[in-house]
């Protein structure tokens, strides 16, 4: 694939990941911030909510197992999910949160195991899209291009 | 700048910013009666939001998006900038790494902390930072129990100063640091009524505007030493 293509096509993919609802606003603000000085600040900042995020599921996963669940501690988790989502721009990742909070107030434990089901499979879903993403971007900017804004 | 300096007698004005990721109506009630919060910033922090803070803090001029196009008058203001510390105290990393991103842009020197109480240790005066920027909603501490001993210290200092009045602009010196409060979560008429002066950081500011600005903000400054 040519370069001009390769761009098409990461152009075309970006655009389709705000279309789906995968990334809002924010991701672009993180692209804004991106420059000579800081020119890996994108993959950085999304590196560190994967290992959050994970961290974070398991965490949930465990506390949800427990014979008397804490709901508070759950809670707290969401919380932290929701704010370094919100971060970057994982919008879906975001709104399941919202009503995983929800079902925590509630102390609704079907409620929060089907969130945490929903949240881990918007997560992974994000984080492939993130990841091929950033896989294109790479392929342009070994072919010599530059990232089209 | 004055870092490194103080010889007791000269007092900086630290500006408070803090952020929020969820904040009650009760919160926002106290925030305003206590004076905490002036203006409201929604989490998480944007790049523009960012430069508007600190345009209307500290009156400096926000670079254009690219950093190639400034305005004339923005190549000073970005020098008063230049060197300027920063303390960012939010319990989320990510949001963290984000907001921090965000001021580097400006090249000011960005310190971070996780939590209310390590920020306390170095919130004593004399401070050595321009500027906090604080979630109030943390686990240990939130932002208001932290910037609660800050308000302490001002009110301290001017009672001190009570009665003393100042050559230059011929008025008392009063402590009183600008607090903006970050937050998610907040219905917009509570956000709205909380937030006139932010209404204001969301315009883009006019050159002639900003110098006006950091006039008064040095003015303002000198007029709080005490000699």
């Amino acid at each position: 694939m040519d370069l001009v293509q390769l761009q098409r096509q990461f152009v075309d993919y970006r655009t389709s990941l705000y279309h789906e609802g995968f990334l809002d606003e924010q991701f672009t603000q993180l692209q804004e911030l991106q420059d000579e000085n800081n020119p890996d600040f994108v993959v950085e900042v999304v590196s560190l909510f994967f290992e959050d995020s994970e961290r974070l599921l398991n965490e949930l996963a465990r506390a949800l197992e427990q014979q008397s669940i804490d709901y508070k501690r759950i809670d707290a988790h969401v919380h932290q999910l929701k704010g370094s989502s919100s971060s970057i721009g994982a919008q879906r990742v975001q709104k399941v949160c919202i009503a995983f909070r929800n079902y925590c107030e509630e102390q609704n434990v079907e409620g929060c195991l089907k969130c945490l089901q929903q949240v881990r499979h918007e997560y992974s879903l994000v984080k492939t899209k993130l990841e091929s993403l950033f896989q294109l971007e790479q392929q342009i900017l070994t072919a010599g291009g530059s990232i089209p804004m | 700048m004055l870092e490194g300096k103080q010889n007791g007698q000269v007092f900086k004005l630290p500006k408070v910013i803090l952020l929020a990721t969820n904040i009650t109506n009760v919160e926002l009630e106290k925030a305003k009666a206590a004076g905490f919060a002036d203006t409201v910033i929604m989490k998480p922090m944007r790049a523009s939001m960012a430069a508007a803070c600190l345009q209307q803090v500290l009156g400096i001029g926000k670079k254009r998006q690219a950093g190639k196009n400034m305005l004339n008058g923005s190549m000073a203001l970005q020098g008063l900038l230049c060197g300027k510390k920063i303390l960012v105290v939010d319990d989320n990393m990510v949001h963290q790494r984000v907001v921090a991103g965000a001021l580097k842009k400006f090249e000011v020197a960005v310190e971070c902390r996780e939590s209310g109480k390590a920020a306390l240790k170095l919130l004593q005066l004399p401070y050595c930072f321009d500027a906090y920027f604080m979630d109030i909603q943390m686990p240990e501490m939130n932002g208001f129990e932290a910037t609660h001993p800050i308000r302490m210290m001002e009110s301290k200092a001017n009672k001190q100063m009570n009665g003393g009045m100042d050559e230059d602009s011929g008025r008392k010196g009063e402590w009183h640091v600008p607090i903006l409060a970050m937050t998610a979560d907040v219905i917009h008429a509570t956000y709205d009524a909380l937030n006139a002066g932010w209404m204001d950081v969301s315009k883009p500011f006019e050159e002639a505007k900003l110098y006006q600005v950091v006039a008064e903000f040095f003015k303002s400054t000198r007029s709080n030493c005490f000699t």
